[in-house]
């Protein structure tokens, strides 16, 4: 018999905020449901609700024409739902084949019978066409193939609807290929998928309906082949915006001599032979995947991975970096990828986040004084238009994530950095407030700033960039600059 | 090493609910606005709530015990708080940026027993008979020491605190009693520290409310207490602010110290001897008080404020037991269950304030 999943009228809310205000849903056995929708339209809150993660507060969910009012995470699993997560929830000192059949180890009277539980995962993992040693450890194995595991481990229960969250947000393009493969043969099986994504491209790689979430409830609904890119990205923003489009030639003067300046330079096996030159005034981007290379040389302007060949000169001094403080002395500034873990002081207040990196200018004598770290939030609440209450003492963490990254741009812009390092600037941040920042970027430059953003999107780096380095297996591959820069060759010279 | 630098040399006990897990941004939005309701309602009322407590107990132990209620009693609780709480501001510091330090008994006893052996002039294994001034330069000079291996250990070897602290509360303990032989050291004519009143109070008294005062300014409206704030809150992030981290970790490792070896001369000038038990326990009633006072295991939040009225808290309920005939050893076991309560709360708090903001 097909399954059939058909969720009617899923309501849900926070703390009293409402997250989905009645959504259907239908998933049908052999079809692939592309979900998609900005940060905060439910996404995620809807599938967990399938997988019985979360309980709904009202609405229906019907699995092959039986009703639930509400899921709970056992019996979505005995149905047949399994689900797949962003972040890996697997135990990674444990070998493949103990990962496969994690809760549900084979053995008798408390004895693990170590041949049945490989030869489980063999079976498995054949079927699904992925070669790996069952007896690695999995925390040994590349990003691409851990998710196989996960994805094996769901099916080792016999999944009949899988549902994928932005499984590819860590892929590098040739294991995105071979995840896509896996997932269609896995529907030509007959498995119903649900397929959460961000890039649009990856609609018509699995999908043959598309469903889009905004504030909550469905915005468009359609099968793939009757909609195209332009309709999905207005259902999912609620408002016209133009694709991709290439920014503005710079009208200000652009600095002849490079303020970061990196020759023959390469670090341990991350990166070798990069000659980049970041000018004042102009926003260049690194685009690179995962594991090309492209962030750590970002990171090595700043002190956190040191060059051991080469060099990096900065306003035409040699730098040799070996602490962020060091790097922050000469001008420079860094947001890094991971806002929560790197950047943001989330119980902190704004204020204190836009001052801390210039407290030796702010302080006298050791003592900050709260009004000036005020004076310093104040200073760029309105020109960065950072939404947040008019309370220098508000939580950072109480902001979205987009008005995060600008109180993180405020604070190098306080420090009157002249070079900016960006890693990966508008992850998790909304597509509205993604064009705020990128137009932030364009005016620092427009001040005098040297501005260098490394990014996994290649439409990020096709909207933000003057000049764009493309790295492919921690070498420069391509230098592209004005009309070249286009998602054409960047993937191109990236190596599709 | 580049990669322990984006990961984070100092580990977090608790992981932040905000990065564990799948949390969607909708559950972030919901999740934060809970964190800054919780958060407006929490801190003030916790410190009014700590208030209450220890106004609660001074009443029940009035009403309770005939001898709990008057001046010399109280005076008594006040000189007993002083050497806790002068190694408790420290520590509340230190535990501000995730780190803490066990050590600091032992500290005060190997403090007190170097300075008596080095004014010691008969009574001891050896007897340099140093005027009192240079044995309590000798004194705090012992508390540097230890103050630098328990630094150097966690920022250069990158030790965890908790072990390396364990390590030196073991081994600066054995050295005390290597030291003295594990006799009981006597010193002469050193009473003004310990036992003088100004204004029928005590030295400590005053030395403890000086301490409360300077490290309140510290932490509030210095720099270098709000990176400490910083460390705790993300000690990735406060690096990549430029805060030099492990030099502030450093020299909140030897504030405790050198607190903990004046702990350790007060003791010496009230009891007039350095025996090698000395402090013994003194870091149960620190990190009691310091985490009951709303410092939080996971570092970026806690208070002097708080501390203050915990170690009170602490001191009351120690003295008021006593006054009610409770046996010594029992007033051991509820200091033990005083312990475990204030984590406890910490970790409802942590749950529901998000962050372990």
């Amino acid at each position: 018999m097909t399954f059939e999943l058909r969720a009617r009228g899923i309501r849900k809310s926070f703390g009293g905020v409402d997250v989905l205000h009645g959504v259907d849903l239908d998933a049908v056995g052999g079809s692939g449901l592309a979900l998609l929708g900005e940060n905060g339209a439910g996404k995620s809150t809807l599938v967990k609700i399938i997988a019985g993660d979360y309980q709904a507060d009202g609405g229906q969910i019907q699995v092959d024409g039986v009703g639930y009012g509400v899921l709970r995470p056992r019996q979505a699993r005995a149905l047949g739902v399994a689900i797949i997560f962003q972040e890996f929830q697997d135990a990674s000192t444990l070998t493949v084949a103990e990962n496969i059949s994690l809760g549900r180890i084979p053995n008798s009277h408390g004895i693990v019978s170590w041949r049945a539980m490989r030869d489980r995962a063999r079976t498995i993992l054949d079927q699904l066409g992925v070669e790996l040693d069952v007896d690695r450890l999995v925390g040994s194995l590349r990003v691409g193939e851990r998710q196989m595991v996960e994805i094996a481990r769901s099916l080792s229960g016999s999944a009949r609807l899988l549902i994928l969250d932005e499984p590819t947000a860590a892929l590098s393009h040739h294991e995105a290929e071979t995840l896509f493969e896996f997932v269609r043969r896995l529907r030509e099986q007959g498995v119903a998928i649900i397929y959460i994504t961000h890039r649009l491209d990856e609609v018509t790689e699995i999908a043959d309906k598309v469903q889009v979430l905004r504030d909550g409830a469905t915005s468009l609904l359609s099968s793939v082949a009757d909609t195209d890119r332009q309709r999905m990205i207005e259902a999912m923003i609620g408002r016209r915006m133009a694709d991709v489009g290439r920014p503005e030639a710079p009208s200000h003067a652009i600095g002849e001599r490079p303020v970061l300046r990196w020759a023959g330079a390469g670090s341990g096996e991350a990166f070798e032979g990069v000659d980049a030159t970041v000018r004042a005034g102009e926003v260049v981007v690194i685009y690179g995947k995962l594991g090309s290379g492209a962030a750590e040389v970002g990171e090595s302007a700043f002190g956190i991975r040191p060059l051991d060949r080469g060099t990096l000169e900065v306003s035409g001094t040699v730098a040799s970096f070996s602490r962020p403080f060091q790097a922050i002395d000469a001008g420079m500034g860094f947001l890094p990828a991971d806002r929560k873990a790197g950047g943001a002081f989330a119980v902190r207040s704004v204020a204190e986040n836009v001052a801390v990196a210039s407290w030796p200018r702010l302080s006298r004598f050791g003592i900050i004084r709260d009004s000036v770290e005020a004076n310093a939030f104040g200073r760029w609440r309105e020109r960065l238009s950072i939404r947040s209450r008019n309370d220098p003492k508000q939580a950072m963490g109480t902001l979205s994530g987009g008005n995060q990254q600008k109180v993180l741009l405020a604070r190098w812009l306080e420090r009157d950095s002249q070079a900016l390092v960006l890693i990966e600037p508008t992850r998790g941040v909304d597509v509205g407030a993604r064009a705020d920042i990128y137009r932030s970027l364009r005016d620092l430059a427009a001040t005098g700033v040297a501005v260098l953003a490394v990014t996994s999107d290649y439409e990020e780096a096709v909207q933000v960039a003057d000049r764009a380095y493309v790295m492919s297996k921690g070498r420069v591959a391509a230098e592209l600059s004005g009309t070249d820069v286009t998602t054409g060759q960047l993937l191109a010279a990236a190596g599709g | 090493m580049p990669d322990d630098e984006l990961s984070g040399g100092v580990e977090r006990a608790a992981p932040d609910p905000l990065e564990t897990g799948s949390a969607t941004s909708e559950e972030l939005v919901a999740s934060t606005l809970r964190t800054a309701d919780a958060r407006a309602r929490v801190s003030l009322p916790e410190t009014a709530a700590l208030f209450a407590v220890l106004v609660v107990l001074v009443v029940f132990f009035s009403v309770t015990s005939q001898y709990f209620l008057n001046g010399p009693n109280l005076i008594n609780i006040l000189q007993n708080t002083a050497r806790i709480g002068i190694v408790a501001c420290p520590a509340t510091l230190l535990l501000i940026s995730g780190q803490f330090d066990l050590s600091v008994g032992s500290i005060s006893a190997f403090v007190a027993t170097t300075t008596a052996i080095a004014a010691a002039t008969s009574g001891a294994p050896f007897t340099p008979g140093l005027p009192l001034w240079v044995a309590i330069l000798i004194g705090i000079l012992a508390a540097l020491v230890v103050g630098v291996v328990n630094a150097v250990s966690v920022t250069v070897f990158r030790i965890n605190a908790l072990i390396t602290t364990l390590g030196t509360l073991a081994i600066f303990r054995g050295l005390t009693k290597v030291a003295s032989d594990g006799q009981t050291v006597r010193i002469e004519d050193f009473g003004d520290l310990g036992i003088s009143r100004v204004l029928d109070l005590p030295i400590p008294v005053y030395i403890f409310a000086g301490v409360v005062v300077a490290f309140y300014f510290l932490l509030r409206y210095t720099t270098y207490g709000r990176s400490m704030y910083a460390i705790g809150a993300s000690p990735t992030a406060a690096r990549l602010a430029g805060i030099r981290t492990d030099r502030a970790i450093f020299i909140g490792f030897m504030l405790s110290a050198v607190f903990a070896g004046l702990s350790g001369l007060i003791l010496l000038s009230q009891v007039g001897s350095a025996s090698v038990n000395a402090g013994l326990g003194l870091e149960l009633s620190v990190v009691t008080a310091v985490v009951l006072g709303g410092a939080s295991l996971s570092g970026g939040r806690g208070s002097i404020v708080g501390t203050t009225l915990a170690v009170l808290i602490v001191g009351v309920l120690g003295n008021g037991l006593i006054q009610l005939g409770v046996p010594s050893f029992w007033i051991d076991v509820a200091g033990g269950v005083l312990l475990l309560v204030a984590v406890g709360f910490d970790q409802v708090r942590v749950r529901y304030s998000g962050s372990g903001g």
